[in-house]
């Protein structure tokens, strides 16, 4: 039996001292960010979109709650697209640039004419992220209200 | 395109802000919830996508107004040595928004189940607790009704035995009475109508007669006579019937309420003898309300049982429980001597039997008493029709 060890582990010695490099960890370069970012937008839209899908499927939009739930998803999705659109004309594709004039100006150059507008009106994302936040809040302090009015009268019976 | 820096600015600041601010507040009504009610999946599961988001909207918000202050107080380089991080926790945050967002539709019904099965629960709970209050009662219930089903069946046998030996009698008697009834009338013809000894032969043959009716009463409660088979629509032997009453006895302040199931059909029944039975209870019950009162006829088709049920109920002074099992036997009255012979219900119960139904009585003192006559609609009794009333 110990001689089977022996053989094993000397076999397994040559093979670890005389290999030549595989390299078999993968590398990643600078771009991957952008990409894993840009990916996380995609997933984003896909699980907002399913989460209004069951929202309605299973009927629970008829609750107010739950119908701000539902539109704080959709402004989330406009949020994330236009966030998308943003990181692929300044960071993917470079089309657009923004550079600072001086303290209080800044210079947005671009590849097409009438990018330069097209980005700045994208770069507005507030306009969807602040009302999709404010929608989520305001699901949840409906659904936490009705929860306590139905949990009171249940105590009063 | 030059722009003022000061819009974009002041923008960045308040959306930051704003979305910092709303998703603490959020996450502050979803842990209220959660405290409120912990054993809720779906207030945890809306916990934790709060905790993403406010951190999302931490990286991100805190990210925009760093680069804010470092690229306006000139430290753009350390600025770009932070870039990478913030940026990598923002998209962590994102990817795990979307993650637990994702796993929606599986936590709601997960909670379904989990509600479903503490409905259920609950309900046996309630279930049990019901049972258990309710225990001594239906052992009480049960056994007065397995008392009162042993009372009937040794009634049932009380009563075919008393009808075997009434029988055996009956037709023993028949033949005397009749040849005493046949020599009587004999011995009439040659008497002088008027004269002392036809009178008396008169007095002979009348209560001969009336002993030849106790005995087919008799022969009938023994159900040794064979039914005359008809097609008959109850209704209209029961309307004979009533119409009959109505001229043959006292019965002017008593309401008659009849409630007729239409939908009865014809039956293969003995119309004689149906109608005999009617006009027993009937009597009996005119006689029990004794005045004022009502009697309420109703009939009911069991389609599914396949019988049919007619229903008698007067406000007399209904039967005493002792007397309740003796009604049916032969010659057993409450009647003063001479109102009654006690074989009407008797006679009523042989009609019954022998077209293969039942009579029940139930009765309360001072309300009254209801009779139900079951006629089954199979065998002897089989449907042949509608009744077109």
């Amino acid at each position: 039996m110990k001689i089977f060890f022996f053989i094993f582990f000397l076999i397994a010695g040559v093979l670890f001292l005389f290999s030549s490099p595989a390299l078999a960890t993968q590398s990643h370069g600078d771009p991957e960010g952008l990409y894993v970012h840009q990916l996380s937008h995609i997933f984003f839209v896909f699980s907002m979109g399913i989460l209004i899908y069951w929202l309605r499927v299973r009927e629970l939009v008829k609750e107010k709650g739950w119908k701000y739930i539902q539109y704080a998803a959709f402004f989330f999705i406009l949020w994330t697209l236009d966030a998308f659109t943003a990181h692929l004309l300044d960071e993917q594709y470079r089309w657009v640039s923004v550079t600072r004039a001086d303290r209080w100006y800044l210079r947005i150059d671009s590849a097409y004419s009438g990018l330069d507008i097209f980005y700045y009106i994208v770069k507005l994302d507030h306009l969807f992220c602040v009302p999709a936040m404010i929608f989520f809040y305001a699901g949840l302090k409906r659904l936490s209200q009705t929860t306590v009015s139905e949990s009171e009268k249940r105590e009063s019976q | 395109m030059i722009i003022s820096a000061l819009p974009p600015g002041f923008r960045t600041w308040a959306g930051a802000v704003l979305m910092i601010l709303f998703s603490f507040l959020s996450l502050y009504h979803i842990r209220t919830l959660n405290r409120r009610e912990p054993g809720n999946l779906i207030w945890t599961y809306l916990l934790w996508v709060s905790y993403f988001l406010a951190g999302f909207a931490v990286s991100r918000s805190a990210g925009h107004i760093l680069k804010q202050i470092l690229i306006l107080s000139e430290h753009r380089e350390l600025w770009d040595s932070i870039q990478a991080f913030s940026g990598t926790v923002n998209t962590f945050m994102l990817i795990l928004v979307a993650a637990t967002t994702l796993f929606f539709e599986r936590v709601w019904q997960v909670y379904q189940g989990i509600l479903n099965d503490r409905q259920a629960l609950q309900s046996a709970h309630t279930e049990l607790l019901l049972l258990n209050e309710n225990l001594e009662k239906r052992v009480q219930d049960r056994t007065e009704a397995l008392a009162q089903s042993e009372k009937q069946i040794a009634q049932a046998d009380k009563l075919a035995s008393i009808g075997q030996f009434s029988s055996g009698i009956a037709h023993e008697i028949n033949n005397p009475l009749g040849i005493i009834l046949g020599y009587t009338q004999l011995l009439q013809r040659d008497e002088k109508p008027g004269s002392e000894k036809y009178e008396d032969l008169k007095t002979i043959e009348k209560h001969v007669k009336n002993c030849k009716s106790i005995v087919e009463d008799l022969l009938s409660f023994a159900r040794s006579s064979r039914p005359v088979q008809n097609a008959v629509c109850i209704h209209e032997c029961m309307d004979d019937v009533l119409t009959f009453i109505r001229h043959r006895s006292k019965s002017e302040n008593i309401e008659i309420i009849k409630e007729y199931d239409r939908s009865i059909p014809k039956m293969i029944l003995d119309e004689k003898k149906i109608k005999q039975v009617i006009i027993n209870l009937m009597m009996n019950a005119i006689h029990a309300i004794c005045g004022k009162g009502s009697i309420r006829i109703r009939t009911v088709y069991e389609s599914r049982e396949n019988r049919v049920l007619i229903r008698l109920k007067d406000t007399g002074y209904g039967i005493e429980k002792k007397n309740l099992t003796k009604i049916f036997d032969p010659f057993f009255t409450t009647k003063p001597t001479g109102e009654g012979t006690g074989l009407g219900l008797a006679v009523s119960y042989g009609i019954i039997k022998n077209h293969g139904g039942e009579i029940l009585a139930e009765s309360e003192m001072g309300k009254g008493t209801e009779f139900t006559i079951i006629l089954p609609l199979t065998g002897k009794n089989a449907v042949i029709g509608e009744c077109h009333e």
